[in-house]
């Protein structure tokens, strides 16, 4: 279990994050929703703890940086490092042998490319594929199906739902409304740093129905298309 | 349009002069004054003929820079082809014009005119590549730093291998010494740009385990690339091999300073001062023995912000 309690963040003056607390349980899939700008990344990087934040993250698992797995919402890619050497850097940073990478790659990635030369989501695929093969117990994703093809994005929520099955704890970040919806048990709202809602599976169509209908009052007419 | 991207650019230089931890103003005086007496330097001082071929190359190769095509590729898609190529053309003429003013200034007319006009029509040259090979390392197993630093440089070894070869055959030992020190020299250089804090995040090491990590998969890289040069230069200068040993140790020493200094300001670059520091000791070794522990105890306390 993970447990988050009072965590604040600040840019210097400006606020992102204010007194948040919430609890995430093994083997369930949460998601976070939230605006751009809303602080879902800067949550996510005091959880790992590449940020610093104020407040208390608690977990039952033995170092939580340790066996947390974290997928960037743009991972950044070395020049002139392949695939390969991308997945062998994240799995030699957590200790681990692995053999064989060539049979685990399930996107079919061309491994023994540069992944700089990469789209947009194959990076996805190759960064998440490396946090995978890290054998975390917690993965914090960020925006993982963005950029990623029709087939990848199926393949992303199996994996999801086989990261559940092992009783792992997932929290994901998305702006696809239907695909939270089919893989997480509960949605988090994140509205301007504060944390608004926690909304249980048997509440998912009100929210849908709530985000459907947001009223945009004469937001277009500002842009003075012509 | 046009006067507010170079409005831009000029502002973007100056914030990397800041970030650097130079002040502008200071600088854009004392840059001009060490530029000139590098210049004037090298002109009146090279010994060979050619050295105006060398300075008109350096010029042409700081302008080529500007050629890269992510950049080009993005100019192009936002500004019309007439203002794009002003904007090309003006930006090539103000890199290279410290060089042509030089060349000037020392009456090489023939070479500040080829200078200009060859800068100008760099404009047209895209460096663009469909050469999508990769390189193979034998660093594979222990990415970063020397799968990309061999992949850079990869040119350099034949050449102080080579060097090698030569000091062997004519007899000259210390060109031996000097193609191991470039082996060296080269290797350091992989270490000076500091990695995304994920990167490092990702570690499950101590700080003290992360920067001996580091410090032992430097040395076994190292070891491969320079054992050939000090395995031969041992063999055929056995009588010299204490001096051999001293520079070998030397290298290691520079190697393990390197490292520890690109993570003393972590996530920050090798700032100026620490740039100097490194200078320094390269002119008066011993300064090793106070650098090498200075440099790991800061290092070791901006790694515990991420490690730990």
């Amino acid at each position: 279990m993970i447990k988050v309690e009072k965590l604040s963040k600040s840019y210097g003056r400006k606020k992102i994050l204010s007194n948040i607390s919430f609890e995430l349980e093994e083997g369930k899939i949460y998601g976070l929703v939230g605006e751009n700008g809303a602080g879902k990344t800067t949550l996510f990087k005091c959880l790992t703890g590449i940020e610093k934040y104020q407040g208390d993250v608690k977990s039952n698992l033995e170092k939580l940086k340790n066996s947390s797995g974290f997928l960037p919402s743009e991972p950044y890619f070395f020049k002139k490092t392949t695939g390969r050497e991308y997945i062998q850097l994240l799995t030699n940073a957590r200790k681990i042998v692995i053999d064989n990478i060539e049979d685990k790659n399930i996107f079919n990635l061309p491994l023994d490319q540069y992944a700089s030369t990469y789209s947009t989501g194959m990076k996805k695929k190759l960064a998440l594929m490396a946090i995978l093969f890290q054998k975390n117990d917690f993965f914090i994703l960020d925006e993982p199906f963005n950029g990623v093809d029709i087939e990848g994005n199926i393949l992303i929520e199996k994996i999801l739902q086989k990261l559940k099955e092992l009783n792992k704890t997932v929290i994901i970040s998305s702006h696809i409304f239907t695909t939270l919806k089919t893989v997480c048990d509960e949605i988090i709202i994140l509205e301007k740093g504060n944390l608004t809602k926690h909304i249980k599976r048997t509440d998912y169509s009100k929210l849908e129905h709530k985000m459907k209908n947001f009223n945009m009052g004469n937001q277009l007419e500002k842009l003075g298309l012509t | 349009m046009i006067y507010y991207y170079f409005k831009l650019q000029f502002k973007i230089l100056r914030r990397k002069l800041i970030d650097f931890g130079l002040p502008f103003l200071p600088t854009s005086i004392v840059l001009p004054i060490i530029f000139s007496y590098i210049s004037n330097n090298f002109l009146d001082n090279a010994k060979y003929d050619y050295a105006p071929h060398i300075y008109g190359v350096i010029a042409l190769t700081i302008v080529s820079k500007l050629s890269k095509p992510e950049r080009n590729g993005f100019l192009k898609s936002v500004f019309s082809k007439t203002d794009y190529l002003i904007i090309r053309v003006l930006e090539n003429i103000v890199s290279s014009l410290p060089f042509v003013v030089f060349l000037l200034y020392k009456g090489l007319y023939i070479y500040a005119f080829s200078t200009y006009i060859l800068s100008s029509l760099l404009v047209f040259l895209s460096f663009k590549t469909n050469f999508n090979l990769t390189l193979p390392t034998p660093f594979g197993k222990t990415p970063f730093e020397f799968t990309i630093g061999f992949r850079n440089t990869f040119l350099i070894f034949p050449i102080a291998y080579f060097l090698t070869y030569i000091s062997i055959s004519v007899n000259n030992f210390n060109l031996g010494i000097f193609s191991m020190l470039l082996t060296g020299a080269i290797c350091m250089s992989y270490f000076s740009k500091t990695e995304n804090r994920y990167h490092v995040w990702n570690f499950n090491l101590s700080p003290e385990q992360f920067l001996r990590y580091k410090t032992r998969t430097c040395f076994i890289n190292f070891s491969i690339l320079t054992l050939p040069i000090v395995i031969t230069l041992s063999i055929f200068f056995i009588n010299e091999i204490h001096i051999i040993m001293i520079f070998l140790v030397l290298c290691y020493a520079y190697l393990t300073l390197m490292i520890y200094a690109k993570y003393s300001d972590f996530p920050n670059h090798i700032s100026l001062p620490q740039g100097l520091l490194i200078g320094i000791s390269l002119v008066l070794p011993p300064l090793l023995l106070v650098l090498i522990p200075y440099f790991k105890s800061k290092s070791i306390k901006k790694l515990k912000n991420i490690l730990e």
